[in-house]
C-alpha cells in the first residue's frame, strides 16, 4: 500500500508542478487582452509568423498564427506595440490599455522615404531568430528566392529547400528530399493541411508546388510541434496564397518547360478573396512539330491547378476553401499510357471564440492515384492504384496570458488504400483486384509555449496517436516471408490497433540579445510507409499501412543549437547538432515484388536506424549582397538482421559532407545576379566485389550493402534577373539562368556491365545534365 | 519503369552523357559457383563449377575439375556425374521421372553443397501465329509480330522460360508465371523484333520450377542499376555457393512467315 501511495504522491507533485508552470507570473493586477489580425496592406494576405512586440517589456510579445490572428494579454498601462514581419516595414502603435481591445493592422512593404516613426523602430533589434523558442524551422517566402537559379528556370521551393543544411536532394535535379538522415517517405508534406503523397512531377524533376500559388513554406526538422504527426522525420508545411482582397490582378510567366497564369482578386472588397493559379508544361507541343507521326503521337506533360477562396462571414468568423489538382500524363498513341497525380481539397472554418481563444475546424480530402494502360479495346489492359484520405481536424489556440500560449486539438483521418487492380479486355490476363485496405488514424495533442523569464522560453507538449487497420483481409508470414495464415474481417472490424504517446519539447535560453542556445526533443510515430525499390521517386511507389506485420516507424530526436547574430543582425550564424534513433525501419527481401502483390508484406524486413550530425549555417540578411553558406556533417546508418549479414550499413542518403552556397547580389535597382554552388561527398552505394558467369552472362557478385561511395558531386548555377521598367499597372521581368555552369559531369548512376564488343567488364558512369541554359519571362498585371 | 525513365530523360536531357570510368573495387575471396542443368530433351545432366573472380579481372573464370558430383532422384538412387574437363561435368542417358524431386550434391574441399529442384511435366506449346503491325512500339517501321501461345494448366504455380530465334539467330529470352494468366490460353507477343516474309521463327519453351524462376528474377534484378539495393540472389545451394540447379522439359515450335 505504501508503494501505491508513494506513486500517487509523486504523480500529484508532477501535476501540481505542471499547473504551477502555467500559473507563474499571473499577477494580481487587472489584465486586458489585445487581439486582432496582421495582414499585408498591398493584398490583404494574412501574415503568418508576423509578431507584435511590446517595447516597454523585454521579451514580451505575440506571434500571428497561420490565419494572421494574434492575442496578447498585458496588465493595464500604456504601451508601444511594434508589429513586424520579414520584408515589411515595422508598424508602431501607442496604446493605452484599460479594456480588451481589437487592433487589426496592415503592414506595408518598405517605402523609399522613411517615416519619422521608423527612427524609433531602429532601436528594436531584428533578432527574433535569437529570442524565439522555435528551433530548426526553415521558412521560405517564394518571393525571397525568385532570383535563385534553378534547372530549366522552373522556380521550385523544394529545390531551394535542399540548399539548406540538413536537407538533402534525392538526386540530380530531383525534388525528392531527405531530412536529417530520414527516409524520403518520412517527410510529412502538407498543402493547406492536406497530405500530398507524391510531391513530384516527371519522375521527380519538378515538384508539384507552383510557386505562384504559394504564400510560404516551413520545414520543421526537430522540436516538431505537437500539432503535427504521422511522419518520422520532418514536416513540410506549404500554405497557399489567399488571394488579393483589395484589387484584381493577373500574373504569370512563360518558361522553357512550362507556362503559368494566376488570377486573383476580391470577392467582396476587404471581406473575401480568391486566387486561381495554373501551370502546364508543353514539351509535347514541340513534339507535335515533328515530321514523324510516332513522335507526334507521344504525350508528355504535366499540369497543376491551385484554387483558393476565403470569405469573412463576420468579424469573428471566416471560411476558407482551397484545392489542388495536378496530373502527369505520358503516353504513346493507343499503345501505351501512364498518368498519375494528386488531388486535395480543404475547407476551413476559423472562429475567434473570444479575444483569447481561436478555433479552426478543417475538413480535408486527399487523393493520389496512377493509371497504366497498354493497348486499347479487346487487347488492352490497365493497372491502377490509389490512396485516398478524408480527415476532420479541430484545433484551438488559447492565449492564456502574456506568458502562455496553449494549442490543443484532435484529428481523425480515414485512409483507403487501393494498392492496385489489373483490368482489361485482353483474354490472356485474369482481372485481378488487390485487397483494398482501410485505416483510421487518430490524434490528440496539447502544447504550451511558455515564457519562464525574460531569457527562458520553453514549449512542451504531448501527442497521442493511434492507427486502426480495419476491414478486409490480413495475412501472417513466417520468418522467410512465406504466408502461413490468412484471415478476413468485416469492413469496420479491427485487424490491428497501434498507438503511441509522442512527447515534444523545445526550449531556448537567451544569453544576450545577440546569442542564444536552444534544445529540442521529439518523438514521432509513422503509421504509413512507402515502398519503393528504385533510387528515384517513382509514380508507382506504393503506400502501405501499419498492420499485424508492419509496426509503426518510431523516431526519437534530440537536437541542440547555438545562434549568434553579428553586425547589427546583418549576419546570422547557427550551429545545430542532432541525434536521431529510428525503430521499425523497412527494407525488402531479395527480388521483392512490390507491384500487384497482395502478399507484399511478406517481402519486407525490419530493422533500426540512427542518424546524427552537425549543421552550420551563416546567413547574410541585409544589404545588396544576401545569401547563405550551409555545411552539414552527418551520418545515417541502418541495421537489419536480414541484410548485410546483420552488420550495420550506411543508408543510401548517408552523405557525409554537404556544402551549399547561395549568393544574391543586387547590381542595380533593376538587375539582380544570383549564384548557387553545391558540393557534397558521394552517397552510399552497392558495387560488386566480384563477378561470375551464369548461362554465358556475367553477373556481379556483392559482398556488402552500400559499402562504396558515388563520386563527389559539385555544381555551380548562375542566374540573372532583369526587372524591366516598372509601370504602375504592369511590371515584368526576364530571368536568365545557367544550370551547371562549368559542365561538370556528375555521376547520376554507375553501372557495371560487359562491353558488347570486347566482352570485358567495365564501369559506366551516366551524367544527366551538363550545361542547361534557360530563360523565363514573368509578368504581373496589377 | 526503367524504359520510361530513360525515354523521359532522353527527351528532357539536353546533354546527358555516358563514359567508362575507373572504380576502385575491393578484392573479394573467391566463392564457388555451381550451374547445374538437367534437360530431358537429351536426357543429360550438365554441371559447371567455377569460382568468382575480381570484377575487372578479364581472364577466364577459374574452373574446378576435382569436385565429386552426384545426382539423387526421389527414390534415393544416386548416380555420379563425371568430370569432362574445363570445370564441366556430364551425365548422359539419364532417364527422367516427371513431377518428382532431384537433388545434386557437390563435394569440394571437404564441403558439401546441395540443391533440390522439381522436374515438372512439360506444358505443350501451340503453333506460333503472327499478325502484321502497321507501326512499331515507340515509332519505327512495322512488320510481323509473332506470338508464343499455350494453354496454361488449371492449377496455379506454372512457370515458363522461353527463348526465340530468327533464322537461327537468338533474339531474346524471357520468363513468365501464371499469376495473372492462370488457366487461360496465353498468347505472348515476341516483342523484341518484327519478322519479315521468309523469316523462320523458332521458339523453345521450358517448363521450370518456381525456385528457378525466382532465382532468375532476382539475378536480373541484382544487375539493374536503377535498383536501390542490388544484392546477390537468394542462395540455391547449401553453404552459400552461387548458381542454381534446374531440371526441365522442352516444347519447341517453328514457323516460316508467309
Amino acid at each position: 500500500m505504501a508503494d501505491i501511495k508513494n506513486v500517487i504522491r509523486r504523480r500529484m507533485k508532477l501535476i501540481l508542478a505542471f499547473a504551477a508552470l502555467l500559473l507563474t507570473q499571473v499577477g494580481l493586477s487587472q489584465q486586458y487582452t489585445i487581439s486582432g489580425s496582421i495582414k499585408d496592406s498591398s493584398n490583404g494576405e494574412d501574415l503568418f509568423g508576423a509578431i507584435v512586440k511590446v517595447k516597454e517589456l523585454e521579451n514580451t510579445g505575440a506571434k500571428a498564427n497561420a490565419y494572421g490572428f494574434y492575442s496578447l494579454t498585458l496588465e493595464a498601462g500604456t504601451y508601444t506595440l511594434i508589429y513586424r514581419a520579414t520584408g515589411f516595414d515595422d508598424l508602431v502603435k501607442k496604446v493605452e490599455l484599460k479594456e480588451n481591445m481589437t487592433i487589426n493592422v496592415e503592414l506595408s512593404l518598405p517605402q523609399e522615404v522613411q517615416q519619422i516613426e521608423e527612427v524609433q523602430v531602429k532601436g528594436v533589434k531584428e533578432n527574433e531568430n535569437i529570442t524565439s523558442s522555435e528551433m530548426n524551422v526553415t521558412k521560405f517566402d517564394p518571393k525571397d528566392i525568385e532570383t535563385i537559379p534553378v534547372i530549366f528556370g522552373e522556380k521550385d521551393i523544394m529545390k531551394t529547400m535542399q540548399l539548406t543544411p540538413g536537407v538533402k536532394t534525392a538526386g540530380e535535379g530531383n525534388s525528392g528530399f531527405f531530412v536529417r538522415g530520414g527516409g524520403a517517405d518520412q517527410n510529412l508534406v502538407l498543402l493547406d493541411e492536406a497530405t500530398v503523397y507524391n510531391a513530384s512531377h516527371l519522375l521527380g524533376f519538378f515538384s508539384v508546388f507552383n510557386s505562384d500559388a504559394l504564400k510560404d513554406v516551413s520545414l520543421h526538422k526537430s522540436g516538431i510541434p505537437a500539432e503535427f504527426g504521422g511522419r518520422a522525420s520532418s514536416v513540410m508545411d506549404v500554405k497557399m496564397k489567399d488571394g488579393n482582397n483589395k484589387k484584381f490582378g493577373v500574373s504569370g510567366g512563360i518558361g522553357l518547360i512550362s507556362s503559368r497564369l494566376a488570377v486573383e482578386g476580391p470577392i467582396v472588397k476587404n471581406k473575401g478573396s480568391f486566387i486561381v493559379s495554373g501551370r502546364r508544361s508543353y514539351l509535347d507541343l514541340f513534339l507535335k512539330l515533328s515530321n514523324d507521326e510516332n513522335i507526334r503521337n507521344t504525350k508528355l506533360y504535366f499540369y497543376d491547378l491551385n484554387a483558393k477562396a476565403n470569405y469573412k462571414l463576420s468579424d469573428k468568423d471566416r471560411i476558407f476553401v482551397s484545392g489542388y489538382f495536378g496530373r502527369d500524363n505520358f503516353g504513346f498513341g493507343d499503345q501505351f499510357g501512364f498518368d498519375w497525380g494528386n488531388a486535395t481539397g480543404t475547407i476551413r472554418y476559423n472562429r475567434i471564440i473570444s479575444d483569447k481563444l481561436f478555433s479552426n475546424t478543417s475538413v480535408v480530402y486527399s487523393n493520389y492515384n496512377y493509371r497504366f494502360t497498354v493497348g486499347s479495346g479487346d487487347d488492352g489492359f490497365g493497372v491502377n492504384s490509389a490512396i485516398e484520405d478524408v480527415s476532420v481536424k479541430q484545433d484551438f489556440s488559447l492565449y492564456a496570458n502574456k506568458n502562455n500560449t496553449l494549442k490543443f486539438g484532435v484529428i481523425g483521418m480515414h485512409h483507403t488504400f487501393k494498392p492496385g487492380a489489373l483490368t482489361g479486355g485482353n483474354e490472356s490476363f485474369n482481372e485481378i483486384v488487390l485487397d483494398s485496405r482501410y485505416g483510421i488514424e487518430v490524434g490528440a495533442y496539447i502544447q504550451n509555449e511558455q515564457k519562464l523569464s525574460n531569457r527562458f522560453n520553453i514549449s512542451y507538449g504531448l501527442r497521442y496517436s493511434g492507427f486502426d487497420l480495419v476491414g478486409g483481409k490480413s495475412y501472417d508470414f513466417d520468418e522467410n516471408g512465406d504466408k502461413v495464415a490468412e484471415d478476413s474481417v468485416g469492413r469496420w472490424e479491427s485487424i490491428k490497433y497501434h498507438q503511441g504517446l509522442e512527447p515534444r519539447f523545445s526550449m531556448s535560453y537567451v544569453i544576450s540579445e545577440k546569442n542564444s542556445i536552444k534544445l529540442g526533443y521529439n518523438r514521432m510515430f509513422q503509421y504509413m510507409h512507402q515502398l519503393s525499390n528504385s533510387t528515384t521517386s517513382s509514380p508507382t511507389d506504393v503506400w502501405v499501412p501499419s498492420s499485424n506485420n508492419i509496426l509503426p516507424q518510431i523516431s526519437d530526436q534530440i537536437a541542440l543549437g547555438y545562434y549568434q547574430n553579428f553586425k547589427k543582425n546583418a549576419y546570422r550564424l547557427s550551429a545545430e547538432v542532432y541525434y536521431k534513433a529510428l525503430q521499425n525501419q523497412i527494407d525488402y527481401r531479395n527480388g521483392a515484388d512490390l507491384l500487384l502483390n497482395n502478399e507484399v508484406e511478406g517481402e519486407l524486413v525490419y530493422g533500426t536506424g540512427t542518424a546524427y550530425g552537425i549543421e552550420l549555417l551563416l546567413e547574410k540578411k541585409k544589404g545588396k549582397l544576401t545569401g547563405w553558406i550551409g555545411y552539414t556533417l552527418s551520418r545515417s546508418l541502418r541495421q537489419f538482421d536480414d541484410i548485410n549479414d546483420g552488420k550495420v550499413f550506411s543508408a543510401r542518403q548517408d552523405r557525409i559532407h554537404d556544402i551549399s552556397i547561395v549568393v544574391m547580389y543586387e547590381l542595380t535597382k533593376s538587375l539582380s545576379l544570383a549564384s548557387t554552388f553545391v558540393y557534397y561527398t558521394g552517397d552510399a552505394v552497392t558495387f560488386p566485389a566480384g563477378k561470375y558467369t551464369i548461362d554465358g552472362v556475367t553477373y556481379p557478385y556483392y559482398t556488402e550493402r552500400n559499402g562504396y561511395r558515388m563520386p563527389d558531386y559539385h555544381r555551380m548555377d548562375l542566374g540573372l534577373t532583369w526587372y524591366m521598367k516598372d509601370r504602375k499597372k504592369f511590371e515584368h521581368s526576364l530571368n536568365f539562368s545557367i544550370y551547371n555552369v562549368y559542365a561538370r559531369e556528375n555521376a547520376y548512376t554507375i553501372s557495371f556491365q560487359e562491353n558488347e564488343d570486347t566482352g570485358e567488364t567495365e564501369a559506366i558512369q551516366t551524367a544527366l545534365f551538363k550545361i542547361v541554359p534557360s530563360i523565363t519571362w514573368n509578368f504581373n498585371l496589377k | 519503369m526503367k524504359k520510361l525513365l530513360f525515354v523521359l530523360l532522353g527527351i528532357a536531357a539536353i546533354s546527358s552523357c555516358q563514359k567508362v570510368i575507373d572504380v576502385d573495387l575491393n578484392d573479394s575471396d573467391p566463392k564457388l559457383v555451381i550451374e547445374a542443368v538437367y534437360t530431358t530433351e537429351d536426357s543429360t545432366v550438365r554441371v559447371q563449377v567455377t569460382k568468382t573472380s575480381n570484377y575487372f579481372d578479364n581472364s577466364n573464370a577459374p574452373s574446378i575439375d576435382n569436385a565429386l558430383i552426384t545426382i539423387i532422384d526421389q527414390s534415393g538412387s544416386v548416380q555420379t556425374i563425371p568430370s569432362v574437363g574445363n570445370g564441366k561435368y556430364e551425365l548422359t542417358n539419364y532417364a527422367p521421372t516427371f513431377d518428382s524431386n532431384y537433388t545434386i550434391a557437390v563435394t569440394h574441399d571437404g564441403v558439401v553443397y546441395t540443391s533440390t529442384t522439381v522436374l515438372h511435366s512439360v506444358i505443350p506449346q501451340l503453333p506460333i501465329f503472327y499478325v502484321y503491325e502497321q507501326s512499331g512500339f515507340f515509332g519505327g517501321p512495322g512488320g510481323y509480330l509473332a506470338f508464343l501461345n499455350y494453354n496454361d494448366p488449371a492449377t496455379e504455380g506454372d512457370h515458363i522460360y522461353a527463348k526465340y530465334w530468327r533464322n537461327d539467330t537468338l533474339v531474346d529470352d524471357f520468363q513468365t508465371d501464371d499469376a495473372l494468366t492462370n488457366g487461360n490460353l496465353v498468347q505472348i507477343p515476341l516483342f523484341a523484333t518484327f519478322f519479315d516474309i521468309g523469316d523462320t521463327v523458332d521458339v523453345e519453351m521450358r517448363t521450370i520450377d518456381e525456385k528457378v524462376y525466382d532465382y532468375f528474377e532476382e539475378l536480373d534484378g541484382a544487375s539493374d542499376p536503377s535498383s536501390a539495393a542490388p544484392a546477390n540472389p537468394t542462395y540455391q545451394w547449401t553453404n552459400n555457393a552461387l548458381g542454381y540447379f534446374t531440371a526441365y522439359g522442352v516444347s519447341r515450335q517453328e514457323v516460316v512467315i508467309q
